[in-house]
């Protein structure tokens, strides 16, 4: 005990705690708030916050040369031939480009959200005020949704702002009157979304930061690349294909302008449903767990 | 007002808390008294709803914790002080607390003036030692003004100024009607600080009784004889009914009688004492006798000694 901490030693000042304190129902709203607050109180978070704009910023940046080089390189090519090579690398593709990496640094965010709270214990704090315990869990999603949103739209928005003068004079920005492009940008926001709310559902059910952080990056990056080999090696082999359409990554990918070039993919609309039925998933047997399981 | 009715705890074939019933009265200091592993810990964190019972009902204030709107203005819980994320200050953990119940922010300087916090409230609670962890989660347990608080071990830790914090502080919660429910593995403590007694051991209530008849039932009198016809005087006292233990040869541990009647039989018998010494129990040793069947952990020689003990409680603080 430091000496510093004095204690008025003849007991509480009478009428400090005599009933006067102004307390409410629990209410989702107010567990919203908590979670804000919660949220904003800890480091982790802007460095993650900080790490996502970084990544997807700096992606862009480096696309963005790429685009420059292979500009100045079909300098006086066939016009036909400046055209496909504007169609393949994209404005969007060029300005969203950093979003799986992203998607990893705000996973670690959402897991974080929750097992940090095991791993200090706060857990328990957290449920004695809410002893409900789903409301506290939502909200953590509802907060981490929409702060991964705007953190999302806002890196995307940077990305563009730096990128175009580069992209500008190669013909190559983002053309915002075209319905496909828009929705590929938006379909990135919610791709990202998505798979920080699955890192917060692993998250509760792990329990572990390290373990939530190991299998969410193993289901998004090890896993997806061990098939892609396999889907190249053994192309023959049809459900090697349809596994690889199915993987979280690959299925949400493609409402997203980086969808990669696979023979066989589901629709945009339907990929991202697919993403997001995991993510449900995972979410509902985190929920069961956090009902039925002592804290 | 907390009421168990047959709660139970089992972890797989191992049962912390066999099947107890209590009730803890307001407007009174509760002592939860038993050795480490009894069940105590187990027993709070199932009153607010952490842990589910395997078995049985607790109730506070006539429902079941999480059945309450606002649960932090009904029970205020410690239950260990590190129930708080290091990473965030000890008025920022507050503020997260205070925000699910609509607490204002005049509340939470309020808690944090009167535990004493204010030097530290804008520190990172990792950094924090275990004194102040626990003024922390005292702090919290009184955020929401509640009926009834539950302090598990809330001296732990603490210097002496802090314990006798802690024990004004709960007596004067308890002076305004609210129920104190409060455990500790210290019977001085506990004596010092409670009205009313529930000792727990290997997850049964041994006892549920005012502080004072504990204290009173379990201290038993005892004078100690040296006599070189050691023998010959336990057939004596034994024929008038005092039990008698032999300690080593030529020492008699003698209780249901008094030093008196044992000075005055041997006198008549012609018997020669080399001492007679009337010896008052301690309180930690009418605890030790109570629970002396359920300790979970014993331990040989020394640390079972009681003094050991709070001195071993006192260096941690």
């Amino acid at each position: 005990m430091s000496a510093t901490v004095t204690a008025p030693a003849g007991g509480p000042a009478p009428g400090t705690t005599a009933g006067s304190t102004p307390v409410q129902n629990v209410t989702f709203w107010r567990v919203l708030r908590s979670e804000w607050i919660k949220l904003w109180t800890l480091r982790s978070t802007w460095w993650t916050l900080a790490s996502t704009v970084v990544v997807i910023v700096g992606f862009a940046l480096m696309m963005a040369l790429i685009v420059q080089l292979v500009g100045n390189e079909m300098e006086g090519a066939a016009p036909e031939d400046q055209a496909a090579m504007g169609g393949m690398l994209g404005g969007t593709m060029v300005v969203s480009a950093g979003f799986e990496m992203a998607a990893l640094v705000v996973a670690v965010l959402g897991a974080l959200m929750i097992t940090g709270e095991y791993s200090t214990g706060m857990i328990r704090s957290t449920f004695a005020a809410v002893p409900g315990r789903l409301s506290a869990f939502f909200g953590k999603a509802v907060v981490l949704a929409l702060v991964t949103a705007v953190l999302i739209t806002v890196s995307l928005a940077l990305s563009w702002l730096v990128t175009y003068p580069l992209l500008n004079s190669n013909d190559a920005t983002v053309d915002f009157g075209d319905s496909a492009q828009v929705r590929s940008l938006f379909g990135t926001v919610l791709y990202v979304v998505l798979v920080a709310l699955f890192a917060l559902g692993l998250g509760a059910l792990l329990r572990h930061t390290a373990g939530a952080i190991f299998t969410v990056v193993a289901i998004f990056l090890v896993i997806p690349t061990i098939v892609q080999i396999a889907t190249f090696a053994a192309s023959q082999l049809e459900w090697v294909g349809t596994v690889n359409k199915l993987l979280p990554s690959v299925a949400g990918a493609q409402i997203t302008p980086n969808a990669g070039a696979f023979p066989d993919v589901l629709d945009p609309w339907v990929g991202i449903s697919v993403l997001a039925g995991y993510t449900v998933l995972v979410l509902a047997g985190a929920a069961a767990r956090l009902k039925l399981q002592d804290a | 007002m907390i009421e168990a009715r047959g709660l139970t705890k089992r972890y797989g074939s191992k049962t912390a808390v066999d099947g107890v019933t209590f009730t803890v009265q307001p407007g009174q200091v509760t002592g939860f008294l038993g050795p480490n592993g009894a069940g105590k810990s187990t027993t709070m964190r199932m009153i607010v709803g952490l842990d589910r019972p395997t078995a049985g009902t607790v109730t506070v204030n006539g429902k079941p914790y999480a059945a309450h709107r606002r649960p932090l203005a009904e029970v205020g819980a410690l239950l260990d002080a590190k129930a708080v994320h290091t990473g965030r200050t000890a008025r920022n953990h507050l503020l997260a607390m205070a925000a699910t119940h609509g607490i204002p922010t005049k509340r939470v300087d309020e808690v944090i003036e009167l535990t004493g916090l204010r030097p530290v409230a804008t520190k990172r609670v990792g950094g924090f030692s275990l004194g102040m962890g626990q003024r922390l989660g005292i702090a919290a347990a009184l955020l929401g003004d509640p009926r009834t608080l539950i302090l598990d071990e809330p001296v732990n830790g603490l210097d002496p100024e802090g314990v006798l914090w802690v024990r004004n502080i709960a007596k004067y919660l308890a002076s305004e009607g609210r129920t104190v429910f409060l455990s500790s593995h210290l019977m001085s403590e506990v004596a010092l600080t409670a009205d009313h007694v529930l000792v727990i051991g290997k997850g049964r209530i041994l006892a549920d009784a005012p502080v004072s008849e504990i204290v009173d039932g379990a201290e038993r009198k005892l004078v100690r004889v040296r006599s070189p016809q050691a023998t010959e005087l336990a057939e004596l006292l034994k024929a008038q009914d005092a039990q008698v233990d032999g300690v080593e040869p030529g020492l008699l541990e003698v209780r249901g009688s008094t030093a008196a009647a044992v000075g005055e039989l041997a006198a008549l018998s012609r018997i020669v004492l080399h001492e007679l010494t009337p010896v008052a129990s301690t309180l930690e040793e009418a605890y030790m006798s109570l629970t002396a069947d359920s300790v979970e952990y014993q331990s040989e020689g020394i640390a079972g000694h009681a003094g050991t003990q709070s001195d071993l409680e006192g260096s941690k603080a």
